[in-house]
């Protein structure tokens, strides 16, 4: 393969792979608030997102791949609230562990990670651009 | 009148790694030297290929109207077919401007 369009499939998988991390962070943050439907019950858990070299064999090249998605089995912070409906007999509701500080700070590396393959992106589209203008007369 | 040409082409890189363009090349290399037209093969062949990316291409965008396709795919198919009209329109020019400057020929 064309190591200019290896290059950009590799970028690609780069950027899915940021993509599903940010998704996964986008959940946290929007369930950061969740509580158990049941009296007592477990709240929403915060989900973690890990990533693996994936080799291509017909390019020969490593791609990035998203690992399956995990649980953080972390405790539950517990909070004093008895007027709400996941509290238990004594009042208590457990509040899920996530902490919004640390998904910002994941958000802002999934971010980070997703420009700079864009910015590969597109350096290979104005390389292989340039080669072809080579056949354009001057 | 076909050499100079096949030369240049050869001479970039990126054209004799891929494979299939590669081969073309060869074989046109091969059928010169038989002396069939088969530089026509060769262009026929850049065309095919460009037609094939932009209808990818197209099914892409209509995939990413709709919401079924992600908008990275949709950038990544727009642009390989970018670059395949450029090419294909960048080798036209070439072979254009060879005809006319073999017309221009004092004989």
């Amino acid at each position: 393969m064309d190591p200019l369009t290896a290059a950009m499939r590799i970028a690609g998988s780069g950027l899915d792979a940021q993509s599903n991390r940010l998704r996964v962070v986008s959940e946290n943050i929007a369930n950061s608030q969740s509580t158990s439907r049941v009296a007592g019950g477990d709240p929403y858990q915060r989900k973690t997102i890990s990533f693996g070299a994936e080799l291509d064999r017909a390019a020969g090249v490593n791609l990035i791949k998203a690992n399956q998605v995990g649980l953080d089995y972390s405790e539950f912070p517990i909070e004093f609230d008895p007027g709400n409906s996941a509290a238990n007999d004594l009042g208590y509701v457990k509040m899920p562990n996530v902490n919004v500080l640390v998904e910002m700070a994941d958000m802002r590396e999934a971010n980070r990670s997703y420009e700079a393959n864009l910015q590969v992106v597109k350096q290979v589209r104005d390389l292989v651009s340039m080669t072809i203008e080579l056949m354009r007369p001057s | 009148m076909i050499d100079p040409i096949t030369a240049a082409a050869l001479g970039v890189p990126s054209l004799t790694t891929d494979p299939a363009r590669a081969s073309a090349i060869t074989s046109t290399q091969t059928a010169a030297a038989n002396g069939a037209g088969s530089f026509a093969d060769v262009l026929a062949q850049v065309g095919e290929t460009t037609i094939d990316k932009l209808n990818t291409a197209e099914a892409a965008a209509i995939g990413g109207i709709r919401g079924d396709t992600g908008p990275r795919e949709v950038a990544e198919a727009v642009m390989s077919a970018e670059q395949s009209l450029q090419i294909a329109i960048a080798v036209r020019d070439k072979v254009v401007s060879a005809y006319l400057e073999i017309s221009r020929m004092a004989i």
